[in-house]
């Protein structure tokens, strides 16, 4: 790309275009399609372009350059001078210039020398260039309609995916591979469907059962399918994808304060697994976690969903919060870059930026809130994260260029959704039940308040009665005062619940509520009174202390050295100043008591008796079956997970940027399947499993057909071969503890803190991962960030390698592993073979069972001479030890060598 | 997808067990541009039309390495490099009642992006706060620099002080602005090192190209963020080092029972294992990916503890960066391996002081006079040393040392002994790295409120270094990732030589 002079590039990925210049720009001939066309696109293509045409100009296509714009022909073919293009340019006059101010720099000297060089040479382009339609054509703003399968010679047909394969690979004259070992194909299934592999009995059962025939090896796999689709294993494995995609986060913080997300998320994390698990329809999954406190306000379990809504809070910045609501949930469900317009029009989508605030004011009134789980009444401790309308009557302005410094105050948004996309937004507001706007009066709730404070006071009456028997006179004092301060408290508490029955369940109002509300004003008053007599009787007696004290120290001279003192203040200061500060609030609410006034605190917080609706309305906008893009964007994550790659490029944006893909059709008949099968998830992925073009090879040696189908289709577009992949990081971590038969399968609940997560044997799905809290091994290893993760990288890294090696996980677990297999098989021979099919679910090559035996061999005479041997140093202590025996350690170390492999943390 | 098939096949084809093993394999030569790290990232851009980096520079370089002290919560420029006499001058007075009072109105102030405002930060300082210490004029060119800081004093000569920096957030989110270019509310971007580990091939393939050393940037202000590679790749990414020769890096070591001779007879066997299974198939990149990347992973296990083996260093120089002081010995320690990076060919090495997990150690809201007094005691005296070592072994000329913090300090004081965030105005310095010796550049006001000559947002800084190392930003961007023109920046091209 060197010696072309001036170099003009699109890259295709996303379409944007990166502009390079040379340093002898200036000479050569221009080329339309390589120079000038990504120059138009990236400079003017926003306003000239198919999507807007200021002045009717449009620049995206030869012929419509040369059309010109209302005010005729911007471009004379052989004259610079009479190009009007040229003028505006190059104008120096900021308000004749195009790019406009505020619309980009002005052209550099070498692109407008490009563009005066095209004109002089013609100003030619290809006649048969493509123009684009109206944006509103693009192919992802269409319903997906169910297209025919394109069933061609029966040998090829599989179901209707390998059909619609088979019709792409014979257009492009592909022949498809064979199929993959039985044995290859169960783990690339087994760690595909619930990111565990099989284990060596499984592998045996069904080689041996596939060996029967061609029938008996259909149903053996149809039962491996029926299995692991039915296993726990899969909310796991299949959770952790959707949890990359829906942006899943632990809470974080500096101590206990929140910063983002939200405590007790896990359990939306619990739902998530809970809900695959039982095959709940994606689109219902949709609607629970958009909202679920306006469909099922009373159903703790539907309430987690929301836990989608709550991972968004962001301390410092309410927009910060929900511009992140906005631009994922757009991106996740329906591959929306409607972000893109919060400053401006949407450069490239047929969105304006009033399509932004639109959306913003579905969320606008939302806010998170932590309910009460079972008896735990410390929020910090346990609790339910979810979503509900705080402010249903908040208002949303355009903000202008996107600064929230810049309100629109004439432009108030209503809640809505961007209409090219078609469908029906609307709104219906939702009254909540008494429950859910004030779960502290739900009966149940009610009476364990009260009997909690009942025990309260019997215990302190016991208290008291004892102190009585030991005539503590001293101490009597204190547990009277404790004990009148119980029993009013629990005066205040049943005056004002009945107070909050008569408003909130019975309706009661005017004066006979007001009778009711000053005797719950009144007890309260009392309540804050006797707590305040019992306060300063404490304070009173510790100052009395800290004089005693104080003497005894004076007494025995021992002064604290300057620097304590300075640390340390003095104790009697501090209980003076605590008792000051108890006195005080004894004062006012002495002075309290005497009001007569009905404002009494009701007994827990209550919250707006109606939602908006906003969400749900949303919900069903997505769900519509009219939505063109909520089922292709679900089938495409579904298919890349599968098959290793996306059938559309981009995860989270469908839009112009976007080509038609070339397996559309197959899109579309999926995403219709998945829709009509009542979008059940279980259903899409058996389809896709179960297809042949998914038992194909990874491994393809050269030949004929492979080398024609690499000459034609290098990258496997066509699937005419398998994809292998890297695992990700929980699947080799979960690999690595299943081989040696460690893991611990117990589901949900809190997360492992990330700190301890190199010592546990849970499944990595339920290790912290919150901001700044990920797992070092997991990190290494491409986890999701919890920012934003619509499709996981595989790097292949030197860290991977230390963290493979060197980890004391990966360590112990070989060396477990290693005595598991010597305590079933005879020989070095037995045992490489056996360490092949624990750890890679295949049986060593000859030349591999040869190696391996020598190895052990020769490794076993290297450790058995201690004097050839040099410590490492330094290092953390071995999790489990090495085995004394040099045989047996040189078989720990080949074990060891073996999870280090590639096929191990390769499907193939 | 940046794996060169014929250098693969080179690769694979010459490497035997001695050069798998060697310490030695220095060098681009048969590695071509590949570099420790870029060996497969399938997650990038594989349409056709666009590459990966080939690891050359665009340009002649003039450095081949960076050293990046970064001081974190926001040193005092009023107090380090920027001296202004009218504080002392107007002590104790507003703003207002200066001939200076339309700083205040000035409009540079709508630069100023406010994260949050609280009680300690988002306001005016108007009362004048005099200078905590002295300046006097160092070296032949005469720069002033404060009395905080007498042994970077005698490098006067080597230095370009820019007193004309400025940037957005007057929050410490500024610390994460200033190494990606981008605001902390506009989320996380590649960093600067990972853009020079990116955009440049290895020197020495046995080290990490991007290493940092002391404590990460801590949560609120982009946390690990502040050193990482974000979309270019973790591979990219800074990898931090402890100067601990038992323990320098993630997963370096294995456990205490392994012996060297156990563990490289197994590194061999899988070498040998995974090559049998690279014959059955020749075309998984990814295979051919991961044999290389374990036989960098053993030669960096053996190369990184070697860093920071100080013992190998003569007396005079571990004195010389006070290694035998308390005060001096953890950073002192860090430019030392800093300086042995980069002695081995490491891109670029950053270094944080005063991390804290907070807000930063530089924060001196109150009581700034002990809190710089004793910070730049740390830092002083090991940045001189590093400087005159670095001339000493002629690597200053190949090295560019950069000093930077997120902000300044306001001129005025916050009702107590102490000052607050400044993004208006602020000093950096850099030196080596064909960077003029001796020179200052651009200003502040008589206040030192706003830059006002040659003003520089926090990224001319990168597109200073790299242009100093070779590479064109521009070209180096990934598709479909816009990056700004301020996320790039401008050279400052009046402080190179």
């Amino acid at each position: 790309m060197r010696s072309d002079g001036l170099i003009l590039k699109i890259f295709g990925v996303m379409g944007l275009v990166v502009i390079s210049v040379h340093a002898d720009a200036g000479v050569g001939k221009v080329d339309y399609v390589r120079d000038v066309k990504p120059l138009f696109e990236k400079r003017c293509g926003a306003c000239h372009g198919a999507l807007k045409q200021k002045a009717g100009l449009r620049l995206d296509a030869g012929v419509l350059v040369m059309k010109g714009s209302e005010e005729g022909a911007v471009i004379k073919a052989g004259d610079v001078r009479g190009s009007l293009l040229i003028t505006k340019v190059t104008a120096t006059d900021i308000e004749d210039r195009m790019p406009p101010e505020g619309e980009g720099e002005a052209l550099t000297d070498e692109q407008v020398d490009l563009l005066r060089r095209w004109i002089t040479q013609g100003a030619v382009y290809p006649e048969d260039e493509k123009i684009t339609g109206d944006p509103r054509e693009h192919w992802a703003y269409q319903t997906p309609l169910r297209g025919e399968v394109p069933w061609g010679v029966k040998a090829e047909a599989g179901n209707p995916i390998d059909a619609f394969i088979a019709a792409r690979l014979r257009s492009r004259g592909l022949e498809r591979v064979g199929f993959a070992e039985p044995g290859v194909w169960l783990r690339r299934l087994s760690l595909d469907l619930v990111g565990l592999p099989p284990t060596v009995d499984e592998l045996t059962t069904f080689e041996a059962a596939c060996a029967k025939g061609d029938a008996a090896a259909a149903k053996a796999r149809q039962q491996v399918i029926d299995h692991l689709v039915a296993s726990e294993r899969y909310g796991e494995r299949w959770g952790r994808h959707w949890m990359d995609v829906w942006r899943y986060s632990d809470w974080s913080g500096f101590k206990n304060r929140l910063r983002g997300s939200a405590r007790h998320i896990w359990r939306w994390r619990d739902w998530i697994v809970e809900s695959l698990n039982a095959d709940k329809g994606y689109d219902r999954m949709v609607m629970e976690m958009l909202a679920g406190d306006e469909l099922a306000p009373l159903d703790a379990d539907t309430l987690r969903a929301t836990g989608f809504l709550a991972r968004n809070f962001h301390h410092s910045n309410r927009n910060i919060w929900l511009d992140n609501t906005v631009e994922h949930t757009l991106k996740a469900f329906m591959g929306v870059t409607l972000n893109c317009a919060r400053c401006h029009e949407h450069k490239y989508d047929p969105i304006d930026q009033e399509a932004y605030y639109r959306m913003r004011a579905v969320f606008e009134p939302h806010d998170v809130r932590t309910d009460r789980v079972g008896n735990q009444g410390n929020l910090l401790m346990d609790g339910l994260a979810r979503a509900y309308d705080k402010e249903p009557e908040a208002v949303t302005w355009l903000y202008i260029r996107g600064s929230e410094k810049a309100p629109d105050k004439t432009r108030a948004m209503v809640a809505g959704a961007p209409e090219v996309f078609g469908g029906e937004y609307e709104v219906e507001e939702i009254e909540l039940p008494l429950a859910s706007y004030f779960p502290a009066l739900v009966e149940e709730r009610r009476e364990a308040s009260l009997k909690a404070l009942r025990n309260v006071l019997n215990r302190a009456e016991k208290s008291l009665a004892a102190g009585d028997a030991k005539g503590d006179g001293a101490n009597v004092v204190l547990l009277k005062l404790k004990r009148d301060e119980a029993a009013a408290n629990l005066e205040s508490r049943e005056a004002r619940m009945r107070a909050d029955v008569a408003k909130y369940f019975e309706r009661v109002e005017g004066e006979a509520f007001e009778v009711l509300a000053v005797a719950a004003a009144s007890a309260e008053r009392s309540h804050s009174l006797a707590a305040a007599e019992r306060s300063v009787h404490e304070k009173r007696t510790a100052l009395d202390k800290a004089n005693v004290d104080q003497k005894e120290v004076d007494e025995a001279e021992k002064k604290p050295s300057a620097a304590e003192a300075k640390k340390v203040k003095d104790p009697v200061t501090v209980a003076k100043g605590a008792l000051t500060k108890a006195e005080r609030a004894l004062k006012t609410a002495k002075g309290a008591v005497k009001n007569e006034d009905g404002k009494y605190t009701s007994i827990g917080d209550v919250y707006p008796k109606v939602s908006t609706g906003r969400r749900t309305a949303l919900g069903k906008w997505m769900t519509n079956r009219g939505n063109p893009l909520t089922a292709r964007v679900a089938v495409n994550h579904m298919w890349m997970r599968h098959f290793g790659a996306p059938l559309v490029e981009n995860m989270f944006d469908f839009g112009l940027r976007s080509p038609e893909p070339t397996h559309v059709k197959l899109l579309d008949w999926l995403a219709v399947e998945l829709m009509e099968s009542g979008w059940s998830m279980k259903w899409l992925h058996r389809l896709m499993v179960s297809s042949e073009t998914y038992r194909l090879k990874s491994v393809v040696a050269d030949g004929q057909i492979a080398e024609a189908n690499r000459a034609i289709d290098p990258d496997n577009h066509e699937l005419w071969k398998m994809n292998a992949m890297r695992l990700d990081a929980e699947t080799i971590r979960d690999g690595v503890l299943s081989a040696a038969g460690s893991l611990d399968l117990t589901m949900g609940g809190a997360p492992v803190a990330f700190l301890e997560a190199d010592g546990s044997r849970r499944r990595s799905v339920y290790l912290q991962n919150a901001y700044e809290k990920q797992a070092r091994f997991m990190v290494i290893f491409d986890a999701a960030s919890v920012v934003d993760c619509y499709r996981r990288s595989a790097s292949v890294i030197p860290q991977q390698a230390l963290a493979m090696s060197n980890s004391a996980m990966v360590l112990g677990e070989s060396r477990k592993l290693a005595g598991k297999i010597s305590g079933e098989v005879e020989g070095d021979g037995g045992f490489v073979k056996a360490a092949f099919m624990r750890v890679l679910l295949r049986r060593p090559t000859k030349e591999e069972f040869a190696f391996c035996v020598e190895f052990l061999g020769a490794q076993a005479g290297r450790l058995g001479d201690a004097g050839g041997l040099t410590a490492f140093g330094g290092g953390v202590e071995a999790t489990v030890e090495p085995a004394d025996d040099p045989v047996e350690r040189a078989r720990e170390n080949l074990v060891h060598v073996l999870m280090n492999h590639h096929d191990f943390v390769t499907v193939r | 997808m940046g794996m060169n098939e014929e250098h693969v096949e080179n690769d694979l084809g010459e490497m035997n067990r001695r050069a798998f093993f060697s310490n030695s394999a220095l060098g681009m030569g048969a590695l071509g541009g590949m570099a420790l790290g870029s060996l497969l990232n399938e997650g990038m851009g594989a349409e056709s039309g666009w590459s990966s980096p080939d690891g050359q520079p665009h340009f002649a370089p003039k450095a081949k390495s960076v050293i990046w002290m970064f001081m974190v919560g926001g040193a005092s420029h009023i107090e380090s490099f920027d001296p202004k006499p009218a504080l002392n001058k107007y002590a104790g007075m507003s703003i207002e009642e200066t001939p200076y009072k339309d700083v205040l109105t000035s409009p540079y102030l709508a630069n100023e992006r406010i994260v949050a405002v609280d009680k300690n930060n988002g306001f005016m300082r108007t009362e004048i706060f005099p200078l905590q210490t002295g300046f006097k004029k160092r070296g032949q060119s005469g720069l002033e620099i404060s009395d905080w800081f007498p042994h970077l004093g005698d490098c006067a000569d080597d230095l370009s002080i820019v007193r004309s920096m400025w940037t957005e957030d007057s929050n410490h989110g500024a610390q994460l602005a200033f190494h990606t270019g981008r605001a902390r509310v506009d989320g996380f971007f590649p960093t600067v090192g990972s853009w020079v580990s990116y955009g440049l091939g290895a020197i020495n393939e046995n080290l990490p190209r991007f290493v940092v050393l002391g404590n990460p940037l801590a949560a609120c202000c982009g946390g690990k963020e502040g050193h990482r590679a974000n979309y270019l790749g973790p591979q990219y990414d800074g990898v931090p080092l402890r100067i601990d020769p038992n323990d320098p890096l993630a997963y370096a070591k294995p456990d205490k029972s392994v012996y060297r001779e156990e563990q490289r007879a197994q590194f061999e066997a899988l070498d040998k294992l995974n090559r049998m299974a690279a014959k059955r198939d020749p075309h998984d990149e990814a295979l051919r990916a991961r044999i290389k990347s374990y036989e960098l992973a053993y030669r960096m296990q053996m190369a990184v503890p070697e860093v920071v083996k100080f013992d190998e260093e003569s007396e005079a120089t571990r004195e010389m960066y006070g290694l035998d002081k308390a005060k001096t010995k953890t950073f002192g320690e860090q430019l030392l391996a800093a300086r042995r990076l980069v002695e081995r060919g490491v891109r670029f090495v950053q270094v944080f002081h005063g991390s804290n997990g907070g807000a930063g150690g530089w924060d001196a809201h109150g009581n700034l006079k002990t809190n710089h007094t004793n910070n730049a005691a740390q830092v002083d005296q090991p940045m001189g040393a590093l400087l005159k070592d670095l001339k000493q072994r002629g690597l200053l000329d190949e090295t560019l040392v950069v000093w930077a913090t997120e902000f300044g300090r306001t001129p005025g004081s916050q009702k107590s002994d102490g000052r607050d965030h400044h993004p208006f105005g602020f000093s950096i310095w850099m030196a080596g790295g064909g960077i003029k010796g001796g020179v200052v550049h651009g200003a502040t006001d008589e206040l030192g409120y706003h830059a006002v000559e040659d003003r520089h947002y926090v990224t001319d800084v990168h597109a200073t270094l790299m242009r100093q190392m070779g590479l064109d930003s521009h070209r180096l961007s990934i598709p479909g990732r816009v990056r700004l023109n301020m996320e790039i920046g401008s050279p400052i091209r009046q402080i190179i030589a």
